[in-house]
C-alpha cells in the first residue's frame, strides 16, 4: 500500500533567528551565507534529496526535530551538500580516499586528500541519483550491497556496500587506504577484493598492531606505516607534506577532538539532556569525520558548544526527549539504534564507545608528528585488549549515568560480536547495569527494521 | 582415525603412529608430574622451535566436526564467528578432551583475528593463561618485518619467564633441525601418497600430520623416518588402477582433526584426494627457511613462508599463496580443486571467487564448498560433489584419461 509521505520542514518562525547565526567558511576558501543555507534546507535540499526530509520515524537518517538547535541545521546542511563538495574537490585534483571508520584523519587531510569512511561513501553513492524518496534510496543502497555480496560473500558485513560502490565506479574514489584491525577484521579482506577484476586504483594499508600495550616497537611500526600513507596520498595530491604541515593538521583536528570532549562533558553534566539523541550522537561523528571539510565542521562544533552551554545554563531540554528519559549507552560495532524509536520508547542515547573512543585521545602537538599520531591511535580505548576496553566502557557508563547498555553489531561482524558478551559481562559486573545484544542486518535501511526496533524498545521498557 | 582402508598392503608404522597418539595424553601427564610444562597453541605463526628449545611440550589445539562444541563455544564468543573458533572455545571451556586439561599456557598468534578474540574470551571465562604473538598485516614491508622480530623477541622473553629457562642457542639449533626434518618427512609423504601405486593415501598422510600436533616431536620424527623406510621397502600397490578416480586437490582454510564430512563425501563418491594447501595440512610445513639459530631468524623465516590468507596482499599477480597453490596442483598432478571454507571464515571465503577465476583460467575445474560442522548440509554437499566429480570424469574421458 502506498502511503502519503510525511514531509519534514523547517518553520518560517525560526528563520530570522537562524539568519543571525551567520554562514560557514570552507577549506577551499569559499563561503556560504546563512541565507543560502536556509534556502538550501527549505527549497533545494527537499527537492534534490526528498528521502532526507521524510519525517517518518523509521528513517534512521532522519533530520533532527530540534529546529531551534541551529548548529544542528548547519550540520544537516554540511551532510546534504557533501556530495557537491566531493565532486568539486575531485574535479580540482583532490584525491578521494576510502578509509575505515573510527580512525584518525590527520594524515589524509595533511597530505591533501579527503578521507571518507564507508558510511559516507555509501551516502554519496546512494545520492548520485537525486530526487529519490526513502523507499527508492533504500532500494538503491540494497542494489549496491547485493552487487557486493554477489562478488564477495553474503557473510561480509554491510560495509561491503561501500566497497561495491567503489568497485563499480559509482563514486570516484582515487585511493583505498584504511587503517586495519582497528575495530574491524573484515576491512583488510574487503580491501583485498579490489585487487581482482577492477580498475587498478592504488591501495595502501596501515596496519594497526593489536595487543599493543607496553610495546614501544608498535609505535615505530605504526609511525612508519603512517609515513607511507602520507606519501601515497601526496603522490596523488602532488602536495609537499612536511612535518610542519602534519603538525598543523594535528593541531586543527585536536581542536575538533577537544570540542567533542567538552560538548560531551557538558551534555552529561546537564540535569536534562540539552540535545536529543540524533543531535548528541552527531557530535563525535562530526569531530572525527568532518563530512569532507574540517574547517566548516569545526565551526559547526564551536557553535554547537555555545548552544549547548546556553541550554545547560537555562535548563532547556532537547526536542523529542521525554522527561526523566531512561539513559542508554551504546556499545559495539559500526551501528547504533534508531534515535527516534529510542526516544519514542522513552529513552535517550547517552554515549557510544565506538565514536567516543577516537575523540578521547589528543595527539601531542610537538615533536615527530608521525610518532605522536601513532602513540595516540594506539591509545584509543576502544582498541585496547578487550578487558581493558570494557573497564573504560564501564567508566563511561558511570559518567553518563546510563541505566542500561545496548550492545549492537552489524550482520557479519566477527570481530566485535566475538567480545560482545565479554564486554557486557564486565560492564554489568562493574556498574550493575543491565545489557542486551541486538544484531542489525538493516544498516542504513528504513524498511523491515521492526525486529531490531522491537528488541531495543523491549530493553528500554525493561530498564 | 582413518575411515577407509588404507591399502591392500598393511603399513605397520601407521598403526604405531596411531597407538602413539592414543598413548600420548598419559605421557604428557607423566611429564607434567616431572615438572615439564605444556603449551597449547593456535593459528599459524607460533614457532614450535622456541617451545621445544625451552623444554616445554607443544600441543596444537583445535578440533573440527563437533557441533556440540560449536554450540557451547557460541555461548561465550559469537554465532558470527567461524565454527572452528566456536568449537575451540567449546573445547577449551569443556576440558573433556585428553589435552586441554593438561595445558599450562595457551599461545596464540594474531594472524586470524577471530582466534585472537578466542584467546581473550577463554582467558576471561575459563581462566587460561594466554600469550599473544602479534603478526603484521604489512608483512612484506620492512617495518612489518622489524615489528615481527620485536614481537617474537617479546614472546620469547615471556616464554622464558613462563618456563623458568633461558633460551640456549644450541637447543634452538637442535629444535630448528628437528622440525626441519619433520617438515621434510611430511613433504616426502605428501609426494609419496600422490603416486599411482602408493601404499598410503592422502587421508592417511593427513592423519599423520594431525598426529604431529600432539606427539613428542623427536619421537614423531623417528616414527616418520621409520614409516618412510617401510614405504620404500614395500612393493607398490598394484591393486590400484590409475586414471579411474578423479584427482582432487583440497584448497582453502582448514580441516581440523575430526572434521571429516567433506573428506568422506569425496572418497565415498570415488574421488582421490591428492593434496591440500590447508593450514592444518601441508601449508604449515612449506617453505620455512631458518637461516640461523636466533629468534630474529625464526621471525624472518616464519614471516617469509606461504602467507596465511588472513594477511592481506594487494597485488594478485605476485601473491605467493596463489603461486604456491598452482605449484602444488602441478606437483600432485591434480585434475580439479575443491575449495573448502567454513562459514564466517572471511579471509578464505572472500577469496574463493577470485581463486576460482584464476584456476578456471588455468584449466582446473573448481568447486567451492562453504559449510560448517552441522550435518544438515551433507546431502546438499554430496549432490554438488557428485556432479563435480562427474564433470571431472567426463572431462578426463574426453581428454583420453590421465
Amino acid at each position: 500500500m502506498v502511503t502519503a509521505t510525511k514531509v519534514f520542514t523547517y518553520p518560517e518562525t525560526i528563520k530570522a533567528d537562524f539568519l543571525k547565526t551567520g554562514g560557514l567558511k570552507f577549506g577551499d576558501g569559499t563561503e556560504v551565507s546563512a541565507e543560502e543555507i536556509w534556502r538550501f534546507m527549505t527549497e533545494e535540499g527537499p527537492r534534490r534529496f526528498p528521502h532526507a526530509f521524510d519525517a517518518s520515524a523509521n528513517s534512521i537518517g532522519k533530520l533532527s526535530d530540534d529546529v531551534t538547535f541551529f548548529s544542528g541545521i548547519k550540520r544537516a546542511y554540511l551532510t546534504l551538500t557533501m556530495k557537491d563538495r566531493l565532486y568539486k574537490a575531485h574535479d580540482n585534483g583532490v584525491p578521494i580516499v576510502m578509509i575505515q571508520g573510527g580512525q584518525t584523519l590527520d594524515p589524509y587531510y595533511a597530505a591533501g586528500g579527503i578521507p571518507l569512511r564507508p558510511g559516507y561513501i555509501m551516502q554519496w553513492a546512494r545520492d548520485v541519483e537525486e530526487g529519490l524518496n526513502l523507499r527508492e534510496i533504500d532500494n538503491r543502497g540494497l542494489e549496491i550491497l547485493e552487487s557486493g555480496r554477489r562478488k564477495v560473500s553474503i557473510e561480509a558485513c554491510n560495509q561491503l556496500a561501500a566497497h561495491a560502490a567503489v568497485a563499480n565506479n559509482i563514486v570516484p574514489v582515487d585511493l583505498i587506504a584504511p587503517y586495519l584491525c582497528l575495530r574491524c577484521s573484515d576491512m583488510s579482506f574487503l580491501v583485498e577484493t579490489h585487487r581482482h577484476k577492477e580498475d587498478q586504483r592504488p591501495k595502501y594499508l596501515v596496519d594497526f598492531p593489536i595487543n599493543q600495550t607496553g610495546k614501544p616497537w608498535t609505535v615505530d611500526y605504526l609511525a612508519e606505516q603512517l609515513r607511507g600513507l602520507v606519501k601515497e596520498v601526496a603522490k596523488l595530491s602532488k602536495k609537499e607534506v612536511t612535518d610542519e604541515v602534519l603538525r598543523a593538521e594535528i593541531k586543527r583536528q585536536n581542536k575538533a577532538r577537544k570540542l567533542a570532549q567538552e560538548i560531551i562533558e557538558l551534555w552529561w553534566s546537564a540535569e536534562q539532556p540539552p540535545l536529543n539523541s540524533t543531535d548528541f550522537f552527531s557530535i563525535p561523528f562530526l569531530a572525527n569525520d568532518f563530512v569532507g571539510d574540517p574547517q566548516a565542521t569545526i565551526q559547526v562544533l564551536e557553535e554547537t558548544k555555545k548552544e549547548v552551554e546556553y541550554r545547560v545554563q537555562n535548563k532547556i531540554k532537547g526536542t523529542g526527549v521525554v522527561d526523566n528519559a531512561k539513559r542508554v549507552f551504546v556499545c559495539g560495532s559500526c551501528v547504533g539504534p534508531n534515535s527516534t524509536s529510542v526516544e519514542r520508547a522513552g529513552a535517550v542515547l547517552v554515549g557510544r564507545d565506538d565514536n567516543f573512543s577516537c575523540n578521547s585521545v589528543l595527539v601531542k602537538e610537538e615533536g615527530d608528528p608521525y610518532r605522536n599520531l601513532a602513540e595516540a591511535i594506539l591509545a584509543f580505548p576502544y582498541e585496547q585488549p578487550t578487558e581493558q576496553r570494557a573497564e573504560w566502557v564501564a567508566e563511561m557508563v558511570k559518567k553518563s549515568r546510563a541505566d542500561g547498555v545496548l550492545f549492537m553489531y552489524n550482520w557479519g561482524c566477527n570481530y566485535q560480536t566475538a567480545v560482545g558478551r565479554l564486554i557486557s559481562d564486565i560492564v554489568k559486573d562493574k556498574t550493575g547495569k543491565p545489557s542486551t545484544f541486538v544484531e542489525v542486518g538493516e544498516l542504513g535501511r528504513s524498511e523491515a527494521t521492526e525486529q531490531s526496533e522491537n528488541r531495543v524498545e523491549a530493553f528500554i521498557e525493561m530498564i | 582415525m582413518s575411515r577407509t582402508a588404507t591399502s591392500v598392503t598393511k603399513v605397520t608404522v601407521l598403526e604405531k603412529i596411531r597407538q602413539a597418539v592414543i598413548d600420548r595424553p598419559a605421557q604428557i601427564a607423566a611429564a607434567k608430574k616431572q615438572g615439564q610444562k605444556v603449551v597449547g597453541w593456535l593459528n599459524y605463526f607460533v614457532p614450535e622451535e622456541l617451545l621445544l628449545a625451552l623444554d616445554v611440550i607443544p600441543v596444537r589445539v583445535g578440533v573440527g566436526g563437533d557441533e556440540q562444541l560449536v554450540d557451547i563455544g557460541g555461548r561465550y564468543i559469537s554465532t558470527k564467528n567461524c565454527v572452528f573458533v566456536r568449537a575451540a572455545v567449546g573445547l577449551l571451556g569443556e576440558k573433556k578432551d585428553p589435552y586441554t586439561p593438561l595445558l599450562d599456557l595457551l599461545a596464540v598468534d594474531a594472524s586470524c583475528l577471530q582466534v585472537f578474540r578466542l584467546a581473550e574470551v577463554v582467558k576471561y571465562y575459563f581462566k587460561y593463561e594466554t600469550l599473544i604473538l602479534g603478526v603484521p598485516r604489512s608483512f612484506t614491508a620492512p617495518e612489518g618485518q622489524a615489528y615481527f622480530r620485536h614481537e617474537l623477541q617479546d614472546f620469547t622473553a615471556a616464554l622464558e619467564k613462563f618456563s623458568g629457562r633461558k633460551l640456549e642457542q644450541a637447543k634452538l639449533k637442535a629444535a630448528i633441525e628437528l622440525l626441519a626434518k619433520i617438515r621434510e618427512s611430511l613433504q616426502y609423504l605428501y609426494q609419496y601418497q600422490s603416486q599411482d601405486y602408493a601404499n598410503l593415501n592422502w587421508r592417511d598422510v593427513f592423519e599423520i600430520v594431525h598426529a604431529g600436533f600432539y606427539l613428542d616431536r623427536a619421537e614423531y620424527l623417528k616414527l616418520l623416518q621409520e614409516l618412510i623406510a617401510e614405504l620404500k621397502e614395500l612393493p607398490e600397490d598394484k591393486s590400484k588402477i590409475p586414471g579411474t578416480e578423479p584427482r582432487v586437490f583440497i584448497s582453502g582454510s582448514q580441516l581440523s582433526p575430526g572434521d571429516v564430512k567433506l573428506i568422506n563425501i569425496i572418497e565415498d563418491l570415488g574421488g582421490k584426494i591428492v593434496g591440500d594447501d590447508l593450514w592444518t595440512g601441508l601449508a604449515s610445513y612449506l617453505d620455512i627457511q631458518i637461516a640461523a639459530p636466533t629468534v630474529d631468524a625464526l621471525a624472518d623465516g616464519y614471516l617469509a613462508r606461504v602467507p596465511h590468507a588472513a594477511l592481506p596482499y594487494l597485488n594478485i599477480s605476485t601473491d605467493s599463496r596463489i603461486k604456491k597453490l598452482k605449484e602444488l596442483l602441478g606437483r600432485f598432478r591434480a585434475q580439479a580443486v575443491i575449495d573448502h571454507t567454513l562459514r564466517y571464515c572471511d579471509p578464505y571465503t572472500f577469496k574463493a571467487g577470485e581463486t576460482k577465476d584464476i584456476l578456471n583460467n588455468e584449466g582446473f575445474p573448481f568447486l567451492e564448498i562453504h559449510t560448517e560442522y552441522a550435518s544438515s548440509d551433507i546431502e546438499a554437499i554430496r549432490t554438488r560433489v557428485e556432479a563435480f566429480l562427474e564433470l571431472v570424469r567426463t572431462r578426463n574421458d574426453v581428454a583420453g584419461g590421465i
